[in-house]
Formats: structure tokens, C-alpha cells, sequence
């Protein structure tokens, strides 16, 4: 086979992979549409970001500080059943009256070594964190 | 076969080639795509299909969709949740939903959703909804 010829065979196979992905990424519908309207996102709340950070630097004085007793069991349900948090990851917080949810994702392990992710979302008032679910 | 033979051997080759790549780069990208994004590898944060379809059936109150689409327990358990979808107020409208985002960790995969809706008498709910994936199925709702 002459080096021409294999270059040819070489080149349709490699244009039709091209073509196969291209396909791919028209035909892929992905997530259906949403049906219902969406809010749009707002930025990290101070005061969410202020618990996040406490969690992740593990420091139980700054997280008593910031929230009452009723929103650190809130959040103590939430995030069982992490023990050793590695990681927390802002997600998203929407607003709407006032009402601000702001999300995250703590990563990290349980009593038993397992790595898990758990999501909650911190529900604001103003500047004032009232409730984790 | 398909008159191919009819052609010459370089062109023949070539078209064999081109629907092989074409096989191959649509079959390929369809399993990678589909691996990638149930095992976590990347640590995707894209909304997962299965997360959306998830909650517009709770939304929805489609009791057969959230069977299929939620945690494979055994048939007492999913004649439960079909009660529980049933006997929830029917005149539950959702107004918003929004996807806030998520995070994965290895087949691990969190959603989270913003749902405004208003219930009867005109009362009015804004609620997080976090749901737990593993490889790409719902299985905790919170």
C-alpha cells in the first residue's frame, strides 16, 4: 500500500470520527428544558460565606459566634454524617422577598474513613442566617 | 453490499473508513459522555438529567416517574411513596424552579433546586431541595 493511499484511509476514518462526535453534539438533547421559570442567581451572602469558611478551617468557636442554637443543630442534621470536613463548595444562592438560599456541597469523611459528599443550604433573612435544610 | 463493490477499491476503502470513524467518534462520545458524567471523574457540576427529570416529577406529582427514576427499593416501598405522591395536596403549584448546582465525588453526585411554590389559600413556600445521586440515580431527596 503506497503511503498516499494509507494517508487517504487515515484521513476519512479521522474525518469520520470528527463527524461522529459532531453528530454526537447536535443529536445530544442533554437536560430537558425547564418547564417552570428560574430566579436568577445572586452572589455568596457574607454571612453564608463566613460559616462556610468556619466549617472548612474546622473552627467551632467562629461557627458558635455566627449562629444560635436551633440553626447549629439544623446544620449538624444537614451535614451527618460528615465528621472531618475536607472541602466546602459554594454552589449557588437565589433571592427572592428579602429570602436568600445559599447553597453548598461539603465534601469529606464519616466515623468509618468513607469519603461522601453532603449538600445544605443555608436560608438568610437580610444578613441573618434563620435556618439550614 | 449496498453497491459498493461496484466502486473502486481506494473509494470503497475510504467510504468504510468514513462510516467506521463516524461509528466510532458517535458511539465513543455517547459512552464517554454518559461515563464521565455517572462516575464523577471530572467532579462535573452540570445538572444531571436524571436530577431535573427527578424533580419535575416531584413537582409534578408523577408518581411512576419518581418510582422509576429514584432509589430501586423493593415493592411495598414504592407503593408507599406512590401514596405519599397521591395524597399530597393537588393544588400545589409550583411557580420557580431553579438549579442552584451540585458537586460530585466519585459516583457521589449532589443537586440542589430552589423551588417557589404556592400552595392552597395562597400560601407561599421557598424551598431547597438537595438530592443525592449514585451513578446518575436519585437516592436521597431532602
Amino acid at each position: 500500500m503506497s503511503s498516499a493511499r494509507a494517508a487517504v484511509i487515515l484521513a476519512t476514518f479521522l474525518g469520520g470520527l470528527v463527524l461522529g462526535v459532531a453528530a454526537y453534539a447536535i443529536t445530544d438533547k442533554g437536560v430537558d428544558a425547564n418547564p417552570y421559570a428560574s430566579l436568577p442567581k445572586v452572589a455568596e451572602p457574607a454571612a453564608a460565606a463566613d460559616v462556610a469558611r468556619a466549617l472548612e478551617n474546622d473552627d467551632p468557636k467562629a461557627l458558635s459566634d455566627q449562629l444560635d442554637m436551633t440553626v447549629l443543630q439544623q446544620l449538624q442534621t444537614a451535614i451527618d454524617p460528615l465528621l472531618d470536613i475536607r472541602s466546602i463548595k459554594f454552589v449557588g444562592a437565589v433571592e427572592k422577598n428579602g429570602r436568600v438560599l445559599a447553597a453548598y456541597v461539603a465534601g469529606g469523611r464519616t466515623s468509618d474513613g468513607t469519603d461522601i459528599v453532603r449538600g445544605f443550604v443555608l436560608r438568610l433573612t437580610g444578613d441573618q442566617i434563620v435556618g439550614v435544610n | 453490499m449496498f453497491g459498493l463493490n461496484r466502486l473502486p477499491p481506494l473509494v470503497r476503502t475510504a467510504t468504510m473508513m468514513l462510516l467506521l470513524g463516524g461509528l466510532v467518534g458517535y458511539v465513543g462520545t455517547a459512552f464517554t459522555t454518559t461515563f464521565v458524567a455517572d462516575s464523577g471523574i471530572l467532579g462535573n457540576s452540570g445538572e444531571s438529567n436524571a436530577a431535573h427529570k427527578y424533580m419535575l416529577a416531584l413537582l409534578q406529582r408523577q408518581s411512576e416517574s419518581l418510582s422509576q427514576l429514584g432509589p430501586s427499593g423493593d415493592v411495598v416501598s414504592r407503593a408507599l411513596q406512590q401514596q405519599n405522591v397521591s395524597q399530597q395536596p393537588q393544588d400545589v403549584k409550583p411557580l420557580t424552579v431553579t438549579y442552584l448546582g451540585g458537586a460530585s465525588s466519585g459516583r457521589v453526585s449532589v443537586q440542589i433546586y430552589a423551588v417557589e411554590i404556592q400552595a392552597s389559600g395562597g400560601q407561599y413556600q421557598f424551598l431547597p431541595f438537595s438530592l443525592t445521586l449514585i451513578g446518575g440515580r436519585v437516592q436521597r431527596v431532602e
